[in-house]
């Protein structure tokens, strides 16, 4: 390969990137991918041994994705072997006091708040009797603990995640003033479990979720026929009509994949063709340097809220709040 | 032989006689091929225990460089592989040496193993990495220059109330170009890439926000173009960083998990 490609003096495009390959600083991103990723036979003729235990607990654990997908639930991404360690590294006890007494164990992760990044460490959470504990197995380590004396309030608060999804977190106050954000399987039952045990702990009003008083205009499932070299495919995700701006995400990026602000709208319409489930509107939306085609079930109302000539003649009709 | 295992790097298309896979495989055991020449695949393998391979980390790190490098050298020699994960082995049973079974297995599983190798020819795996740097992002509405000048008197109190406040703000900035340039980014690459894949970042520092990172499966005859959609991006956002790496074997490519065939009964 080329270290250079030839450039005129006069263009003024700059060089491409150049892909490197340097272990130096692709070792990690290569390990994650390779274990994580890469065919696996499976078929008892034929052994694949993807045990994580087998091939390094602590780098496996130490591969960030992981966390991310233990929290928002996306396992199924995963290979079996890997799953199964999943379970077993949320499932052991932790070391016990004399005498003490689980009284409820469920996934559920603390949000670590110190240090340089904020992340969620699933592990398993614990109520004993004496104490709320989230433990990992593997590596071995208690996340977070407290004291049920120390306990002041908690507070059931809703938060959306990456995945957009609204899940219910448990805040927990303690006396001292710290405090931690805990995920339980069931944070409800979590909850009057451990006021049955401390009944001094009180219960704080839910926070509402932080988005609600400025919420979207209209916000609904929509497919999304991204582009691919080879040809578009549909992808399924949420959009959303916010503050001038369309965007649709699905729930798998990181990001939203559309972000386009409604002034740059040109042209808005229904038009036949294919869509990836039957009953589907399929919507095109054209604006400067971009043409999205989408497939929802309420294509009329988005393309009235999309379309650039009602929106300049409705004046303010976009800023209720439709929901 | 018997007792002897094989460890299974990639399968690929049978590149015919005398074709002789480059390098070594772990811990430098000699690479050989596996053909199952009347269906024209192969597997690129080395002779092994039964066992998988395990260790301390840094074991695992050099056995996974090593194990990257084998596959990467036949793909570059063959055209195209399909990668197996780490520590895939076929053992040897009643019905025959890992050899033969491994051989069973190509042929019993052709049509599928043609298709998917077909789709893979010619193409790599590249991973994308877009960040900003909050610190470097920048916020127009002022706030942040007037929250700037209250510190410099304010308490240690304050200041560290502030200092948080700033963060916050800087954050928010972040994360709008942060959604602008991942939509952005993601469209133009989606025109190069035949397939694409969210991946995490395996790792992160603070004071960056997260943008993109994306696995492409790129044609070798786009990289180039990959490379100068990247480049421009890099310029005309100068708080953002441009990770470019690969050519990877396309270990995120190689589609749903291989069947397992009917048991064979003995």
């Amino acid at each position: 390969m080329p270290t250079k490609s030839p450039m005129s003096a006069a263009s003024r495009m700059p060089a491409p990137l150049r892909p490197t390959r340097d272990p130096q600083v692709t070792l990690d991103d290569l390990l994650e991918v390779v274990l994580n990723k890469g065919a696996v036979l499976h078929l008892d003729l034929i052994i694949a041994v993807a045990d994580i235990p087998l091939i390094g607990v602590n780098l496996r654990a130490a591969i960030a994705g992981m966390e991310t997908m233990l929290e928002y639930g996306l396992l199924q991404q995963w290979d079996a072997d890997t799953r199964a360690w999943a379970e077993r590294a949320t499932a052991a006890t932790p070391e016990l006091e004399e005498d003490e007494r689980v009284v409820l164990r469920s996934f559920g992760g603390h949000y670590g708040e110190s240090g340089l990044s904020a992340v969620w460490r699933p592990g398993t959470l614990f109520l004993t009797d004496r104490r709320i504990l989230v433990y990992r197995r593997e590596p071995r380590e208690v996340l977070w603990e407290a004291r049920l004396e120390d306990v002041e309030a908690t507070r059931l608060q809703s938060e959306r995640t990456v995945g957009g999804e609204d899940r219910l977190r448990v805040r927990v106050e303690l006396t001292g003033g710290d405090g931690a954000l805990l995920s339980a399987a069931n944070p409800e039952e979590f909850d009057e479990s451990l006021r049955r045990l401390a009944p001094h702990v009180r219960s704080r009003e839910p926070r509402p979720p932080a988005a609600d008083d400025e919420g979207p205009e209209f916000e609904g499932h929509m497919w999304y026929h991204e582009p691919r070299r080879g040809g578009a495919l549909w992808r399924g995700g949420r959009a959303r009509l916010e503050n001038g701006r369309l965007t649709w995400k699905s729930p798998t990026d990181a990001r939203p994949a559309v972000t386009l602000d409604t002034g740059r709208i040109r042209d808005v319409r229904l038009e036949p063709g294919t869509t990836p489930t039957n009953g589907l509107d399929r919507l095109v939306v054209d604006a400067a340097g971009e043409h999205l085609v989408l497939a929802t079930a309420e294509g009329p109302r988005w393309a009235r809220l999309l379309d650039p000539s009602a929106r300049t003649a409705a004046g303010k009709e976009l800023h209720g709040h439709h929901r | 032989m018997s007792g002897e295992a094989l460890y299974v790097y990639a399968l690929l298309a049978d590149p015919g006689d005398g074709a002789e896979p480059p390098g070594e495989g772990l811990d430098g055991a000699p690479l050989r091929l596996v053909r199952a020449a009347d269906c024209g695949l192969a597997a690129l393998v080395h002779e092994a225990p039964a066992r998988p391979y395990q260790g301390p980390d840094d074991d695992v790190r050099r056995w996974i460089r090593t194990h990257d490098e084998a596959v990467e050298g036949m793909r570059r020699a063959a055209g195209g592989v399909l990668p197996m994960t780490f520590n895939v082995l076929v053992a040897p049973g009643e019905d025959g040496d890992a050899e033969a079974r491994l051989r069973a297995w190509l042929r019993a599983n052709r049509d599928d193993l043609h298709d998917r190798l077909g789709r893979l020819r010619g193409r790599a795996e590249y991973r994308v990495e877009i960040t900003l740097d909050s610190a470097a992002v920048p916020t127009d509405d002022g706030s942040v220059q007037e929250i700037e000048e209250r510190m410099r008197d304010a308490s240690p109190g304050l200041r560290r109330l502030l200092s948080k406040q700033l963060d916050a703000q800087r954050r928010a900035a972040a994360d709008v170009l942060a959604d602008q340039l991942h939509a952005d980014a993601r469209r133009q690459l989606s025109t190069i890439a035949e397939d694409l894949a969210d991946r995490r970042r395996a790792t992160r520092n603070p004071g960056e926000t997260e943008v993109l990172s994306l696995a492409l499966l790129v044609h070798d005859d786009d990289v180039e173009n990959l490379g100068f959609i990247l480049s421009e991006l890099q310029e005309s956002h100068p708080a953002a960083q441009v990770r470019f790496l690969g050519p990877w074997p396309p270990y995120s490519f190689t589609g749903e998990q291989l069947a397992t065939p009917a048991t064979t009964s003995p």
